[in-house]
């Protein structure tokens, strides 16, 4: 093995990139503007959920709707009856509270009804939630109005109460998109090299097959190593997620899962023939990678089955890793098993490169 | 002085497709040998099996005395495909001094002398430094050459080295082979043009995956009463009458 050749190989590549632009903006421009996306969704608080309250007389309403009006996502007015129930079936609002109006007739429970649109689950949910909270609340503060109320007093393990959904995911967006467009970008300059016949010239070059998967897998991962410390600058100093862990390890995290990604770009780009070929795999690599490590569902609440192939995937370790570092701050000593298999995932993509690369010469 | 080529009965398949099937012959050192044909002949696997692209599915092809393929000889082939295969991107001399490094040429200086020789030979001086997405075909043809030519190869392998390029550049590029082999290079080059097929010392008839005929130009027009080697070509394979091209 001649370390210069790999070098050589590797610097190649190097320059290659720099000067072809749109790639360059693939790596290190389109993973910000996701991420500016999502982190755009999460906290551009858009649209909150809108509930209507139909007052009625109970002395219990202006406890619900002074309770129901601390709930930041939610946006409460109160409404008459038949507006409040013509403006969710226009879906002008998510759902409608009907507080009771009072006498009732004896022997006739009294009734809270909640009327929800339906067609939006979370937003169902998010009205599910705060009126579950908010009339306990009130029925106490209403029978008791000096009395102390019931108070729930969170203490949170990890995270914490500054923690949002972003927070929750951010992690993971860092490790999948990191692995989505190394992925991509090696196995579709992987496959040009073999169209334009250049690999051909390096197999029949003293090159061995040891130093082309090297230079290769050295190249093009320094440009991920770029995008990855681009990607958690970007999460952390624009998006300002919050996190407790070491910065560096969720580098090095990445890292290794887009060391990975390179060495099975060039594994599979073996099998296509044309750039759309390579573009067919994304459905079969990429995709239940998204789904099922954990990212939108925790794996543990997957069927049984679907988390053992959650388990076969490098991005799922990956994920958790990342996880446990951003959200619980754990550190090297408790990711011994997460990075061996990133490492063994990168090892064994490596030497499949090197197989099919063998094929060559067939 | 051993052959620099040999091939015993080498035949390659794919799948039902014979390409090669069962070629003997000899390369002495030193000499420039044609493979002419018809496109779909098998020059190109013929080659491909010389450089050790490509396995022989039978027979032995041994090269600078070993068999095929073995990369201890790489250093000592230079290849040229038939498409420039090389990285657009990226300058004639950044082309360069890439192959330059993987064919193990040391010291920058020793690199840039190479490279301003090897342009100034192939009419490129004033090119070095531009991307080789900017040249045109014939350009490619010779920028390939010139990464083909580098590491100063004892074999060289020219898949039709001079397609595209015009008469006056088509025959400096001949009177270079020609030097390189009284420098004691052997060159196998495949053509399907007659006019360099002429220049060969000597000559490989391919046709349909078999070698009709191998021997000097002069030997074959003798040996098949023709004058012109396009007509030898046409004895041989047996079809008077039907130009090559449609072979």
């Amino acid at each position: 093995m001649s370390w210069q050749r790999v070098l050589a190989l590797m610097l190649r590549i190097v320059r290659q990139f720099r000067r072809d632009r749109r790639t360059l903006a693939l790596i290190l421009v389109v993973p910000v503007l996701v991420l500016s996306l999502i982190g755009y969704i999460y906290r551009g608080s858009g649209e909150s959920t809108r509930l209507a309250v139909v007052e009625g007389n109970s002395p219990l309403a202006r406890q619900v709707i002074a309770l129901l009006e601390q709930t930041s996502s939610l946006h409460v007015t109160v409404m008459e009856r038949e507006q409040a129930l013509q403006a969710v079936g226009r879906r002008e609002v998510d759902g409608v509270l009907v507080l009771p109006t009072l006498p009732v007739q004896p022997g006739t429970p009294l009734k809270v009804e909640l009327i929800l649109e339906g067609s939006q689950p979370s937003a169902a949910g998010a009205i599910i939630s705060a009126v579950s909270r908010a009339l306990p609340l009130a029925i106490i503060q209403t029978v008791s109005p000096d009395g102390q109320a019931l108070q729930i007093e969170p203490r949170f393990l990890h995270g914490g109460p500054q923690f949002d959904q972003l927070d929750y995911f951010a992690p993971t967006f860092i490790g999948f998109f990191a692995f989505f467009f190394v992925f991509l970008l090696t196995s579709v300059s992987f496959l040009r090299e073999r169209l334009q016949g250049s690999i051909e010239r390096l197999i029949v070059s003293p090159l061995d097959r040891k130093e082309i998967v090297l230079g290769y897998m050295l190249g093009f991962t320094l440009f991920a190593t770029v995008q990855s410390i681009v990607m958690v600058i970007f999460t952390v100093a624009v998006l300002r997620i919050h996190y407790v862990g070491e910065l560096w390890l969720v580098a090095f995290l990445t890292f290794l899962l887009t060391v990975g990604a390179v060495n099975l770009g060039i594994f599979l780009s073996a099998f296509a023939r044309t750039e759309l070929q390579v573009v067919q795999f994304i459905p079969i690599v990429i995709t239940p990678q998204g789904l099922l490590s954990g990212i939108i569902w925790p794996v543990d609440s997957l069927p049984r089955p679907l988390q053992w192939l959650a388990q076969a995937l490098p991005l799922t370790w990956a994920n958790e890793a990342l996880r446990a570092v951003m959200i619980r701050g754990e550190g090297l000593d408790a990711l011994g098993l997460h990075l061996a298999v990133l490492v063994g995932f990168a090892v064994a993509m490596a030497a499949l490169a090197m197989v099919t690369l063998r094929r060559e010469v067939a | 002085m051993d052959a620099t080529v040999v091939a015993d009965e080498v035949s390659r398949t794919f799948g039902p497709v014979r390409a090669i099937d069962r070629l003997t012959l000899e390369i002495p050192q030193g000499v420039i040998y044609g493979l002419l044909g018809p496109s779909g002949s098998g020059k190109t696997t013929f080659l491909r099996m010389v450089v050790g692209a490509l396995r022989p599915s039978e027979g032995q092809l041994l090269v600078l005395g070993r068999t095929m393929p073995d990369r201890a000889v790489a250093a000592r082939i230079g290849y040229m495909p038939q498409t420039a295969a090389l990285y657009p991107d990226l300058t004639l001399r950044e082309n360069l001094a890439f192959f330059g490094r993987i064919y193990g040429l040391r010291g920058r200086r020793k690199l840039e002398e190479r490279v301003e020789q090897l342009a100034s030979d192939l009419g490129l001086l004033g090119w070095v430094d531009q991307q080789l997405y900017r040249f045109s075909v014939g350009m490619l043809q010779r920028a390939s050459l010139a990464c083909a030519l580098l590491h100063q190869p004892e074999l060289l392998v020219l898949d039709e080295p001079t397609v595209g390029l015009d008469p006056v550049l088509r025959r400096s590029l001949w009177a270079h082979f020609r030097q390189l082999a009284e420098q004691g290079k052997t060159l196998l080059i495949s053509t399907h043009t007659m006019d360099e097929a002429g220049r060969c010392d000597l000559l490989g008839f391919l046709r349909g995956g078999r070698l009709l005929a191998s021997d000097t130009p002069a030997a074959l027009r003798r040996q098949t009463g023709q004058a012109d080697l396009e007509d030898a070509f046409l004895a041989l394979a047996g079809q008077p009458g039907i130009p090559v091209g449609e072979l």
